[in-house]
């Protein structure tokens, strides 16, 4: 009997995992060679569904994206969720990714591992100085929990203030979303020059353009909603 | 670099082997560090297993010096050596690991060595350095001979004095080697041997020396990336072809060779059944010196392969750009960020795709289930088919909460405090453990009754089947 099918059965494995998260080398070896191997079938199969298989072999990580539309093609309702990230959520990425730059540049071993106590230290020029420490720590430790939601870190087994920054951070935190984060204060700057202009204190709502304009940026991806919900 | 004052003056303050030898614990140091990395040639111990080695070395130590001859923890003292300012261990986690790893620094192993070579050495073979000086200068002159006629020259004497030997024995005239010249060429290459393996910690350490050299030079790089990897080594791989990547490469090659492994088997067994060399005893690890060669070796051969793979990655055009790209943008978000840190933008300022499509797996969820109540339809009916008394049941074990109070209750009505060993004393127990028990839950939920754990009391009873029992428990005191 001879039953063709239309993709090898081999898929299946790597394919499940990656839809289900992020498939690291170090975590599972035979399956991420499995990956390997069969990297063009699971590239065909998840294109169909509007995603693309983001390889990294030489970092050993593996995920699924949404695929980029193709000139005059219109662009498929996303399957990928997206998170909204608070200011301080959004700094403190920024800034793990600048540790690990400075990291690689110095070529220290590639595990970028520090305290909190670092990074609090490494945050706090940015935050609102305050008396209370303990505060600040819990505050600090409340957003690492939101980026270890991401799985851009997790805390060590046994040593639960020292956090491992996981290496896909790259992926993700690039210079485009940099630039991006960078324009969106450079806006809310301006904004806020604009409202103390005015005169007015509550910027935020008092000025309906500047308003609407940021709101705007945000919600302008269809799936804005999607990944919330 | 001259070894005047001022050279030892600085390394004497920054140099870590000359830091560990001035050290106020440097005994404590060295044989510590001798015994867990170098004799084992132990390449990593986590931070439990060192610190419990330490542990036990401190304790055997404060016995015979004193309690307070070493006052830190071993964790403190790891800390300590581990320090920037230290510098005799290596701190880092292993891939896959959560737990803090070390290793020697190559600089603690100098100082270790030189304090090793103070200890033993029975006589200085001074014979076996000269023939293999001479044997060195031999390989250089003739390896760098272009000058086909001389080299065959060469050859030719070599060939000569081979056959005036071969002639020799032939006729029976055999040199043997002396007792003496045999320790000699045995301690020479026992301690060539040691060296060795010391030698790859610091290989090792160039190795990383030379990837930071690398990537702060491209950090700094401002020209072209072509005209960056003309300025190195051009394309090939920058760590392998450095003088340490090549000499290391050459030795691995010569290690890994099944003929040279059995060959150097072979002659180990041989000079190892020397009665000279027996003289000496010597140690038999060196009988395995090959195969720590192979696995230190190892360790610095993965070190490499890791390096270059990451160091390509990092010289990688993309990446290269892209972190410079990014330390610019970053230090203009930092820039900003300072000046709204009094003003910070409320709600979400940004977003991040999720790493994996939003499936939700409804099947996966427990769904819900009407509870079932067992309904008993069996009968179950003694031996002689008459239906089971339930008084049974209740007869087992009832103790009356309320009677128990009671009695507390009375006998405080005398007194402001009473244990409930007092109590026991006055009314024994009627139904055993479950009594006691009884008690001591009243004696929990009541406010005013407190255990007292240094005390314990007990109580006896005698069981239904007529065995005296017996229970200890922590004071109880009911209070008014």
């Amino acid at each position: 009997m001879d039953i063709t099918q239309p993709y090898p059965s081999d898929i299946s494995r790597p394919l499940v995992a990656l839809m289900k998260g992020v498939v690291f080398r170090d975590n599972d070896p035979a399956l991420w060679h499995l990956l390997e191997e069969s990297q063009m079938a699971v590239r065909d199969y998840v294109r169909v569904m509007g995603l693309d298989l983001m390889l990294d072999t030489a970092e050993g990580y593996a995920w699924l994206a949404t695929r980029e539309p193709e000139q005059g093609e219109d662009p498929l309702p996303r399957l990928v969720g997206r998170r909204q990230l608070s200011y301080p959520v959004s700094l403190i990425i920024a800034l793990l990714r600048k540790k690990m730059a400075e990291q690689d540049a110095a070529g220290e071993d590639p595990r970028l591992i520090l305290s909190v106590e670092e990074i609090t230290d490494m945050v706090r020029v940015f935050l609102p100085a305050s008396g209370n420490e303990a505060k600040m720590m819990d505050r600090i430790n409340t957003h690492l929990n939101k980026i270890a939601d991401l799985g851009f870190i997790r805390r060590l087994k046994g040593e639960k203030d020292k956090i491992e920054v996981i290496r896909i951070l790259k992926a993700f935190v690039d210079a485009q979303w940099l630039s991006e984060l960078e324009d969106r204060l450079k806006e809310y700057q301006a904004h806020l020059e604009d409202g103390n202009d005015s005169g007015s204190a509550d910027v935020s709502h008092t000025d309906p353009s500047g308003g609407s304009d940021m709101d705007g940026n945000i919600d302008s991806t269809p799936t804005g909603d999607r990944g919330g919900g | 670099m001259d070894v005047d004052y001022d050279t030892l003056q600085a390394l004497r303050k920054t140099h870590p082997a000359w830091k560990l030898l001035v050290a106020d614990h440097s005994p404590l140091i060295a044989a510590f560090l001798q015994h867990t990395f170098i004799v084992p040639n132990q390449r990593r111990l986590s931070r439990a297993d060192l610190a419990s080695a330490l542990e036990d070395l401190l304790f055997t130590l404060r016995e015979t010096q004193g309690k307070d001859a070493f006052p830190r923890s071993a964790q403190a003292y790891l800390d300590d050596w581990a320090g920037e300012d230290k510098g005799w261990l290596r701190k880092f986690y292993p891939q896959g690991s959560d737990e803090v790893h070390y290793d020697l620094m190559p600089a603690a192993e100098k100082a270790l060595s030189w304090l090793e070579s103070l200890i033993q050495r029975p006589f200085v073979g001074t014979e076996s350095r000269l023939m293999t000086i001479f044997d060195l200068l031999r390989q250089m002159v003739e390896g760098t001979e272009k000058d086909v006629q001389v080299r065959i020259q060469e050859l030719e004497k070599r060939k000569a004095a081979v056959e005036n030997e071969l002639a020799l024995v032939r006729s029976g005239r055999v040199d043997i080697l002396d007792d003496t010249a045999v320790r000699d060429r045995f301690l020479q290459v026992s301690q060539t041997a040691r060296e060795l393996l010391g030698d790859f910690r610091e290989v090792e350490y160039n190795f990383r020396r030379l990837d930071r050299k690398i990537r702060e030079q491209i950090t700094l790089w401002e020209g072209s990336k072509a005209q960056l990897l003309a300025d190195f080594f051009g394309e090939r791989d920058m760590i392998a072809e450095s003088d340490q990547g090549k000499s290391f490469t050459a030795f691995w090659d010569l290690l890994m060779s099944p003929a040279r492994q059995e060959e150097l088997t072979g002659m180990l067994e041989k000079v190892f059944d020397l009665a000279a060399v027996k003289a000496l005893s010597p140690d038999r690890r060196l009988k395995r010196v090959h195969y720590d060669w192979l696995s230190a070796g190892e360790h610095t051969q993965r070190t490499v392969a890791k390096l270059s793979g990451q160091l390509r990655r990092y010289l990688d055009d993309q990446a290269f750009l892209e972190n410079k790209r990014i330390m610019q943008v970053i230090q203009q978000i930092e820039a900003r960020a300072v000046k709204l840190r009094d003003q910070m933008p409320q709600g979400s300022i940004m977003e991040m795709d999720e790493a994996s499509p939003d499936i939700h797996l409804p099947m996966e969820r427990p769904l819900y289930k009407i509870p079932v109540k067992p309904r008993i339809t069996d009968t179950v009916t003694l031996g002689d088919g008459s239906d089971i008394p339930a008084d049974m049941l209740h007869d087992i074990v009832f103790v009356d909460r309320l009677t128990l109070k009671q009695r507390i209750r009375t006998a405080l009505q005398t007194r402001d405090q009473v244990t409930l060993a007092q109590i026991l004393f006055d009314h024994p127990l009627e139904k055993g453990l479950a009594e006691l028990v009884t008690y001591l839950t009243l004696a929990a939920e009541d406010d005013n009754a407190w255990f007292d754990d240094t005390l314990t009391h007990r109580a006896v009873w005698t069981d239904a089947g007529g065995i005296r029992r017996q229970a200890t428990f922590n004071a109880v005191i009911f209070s008014r």
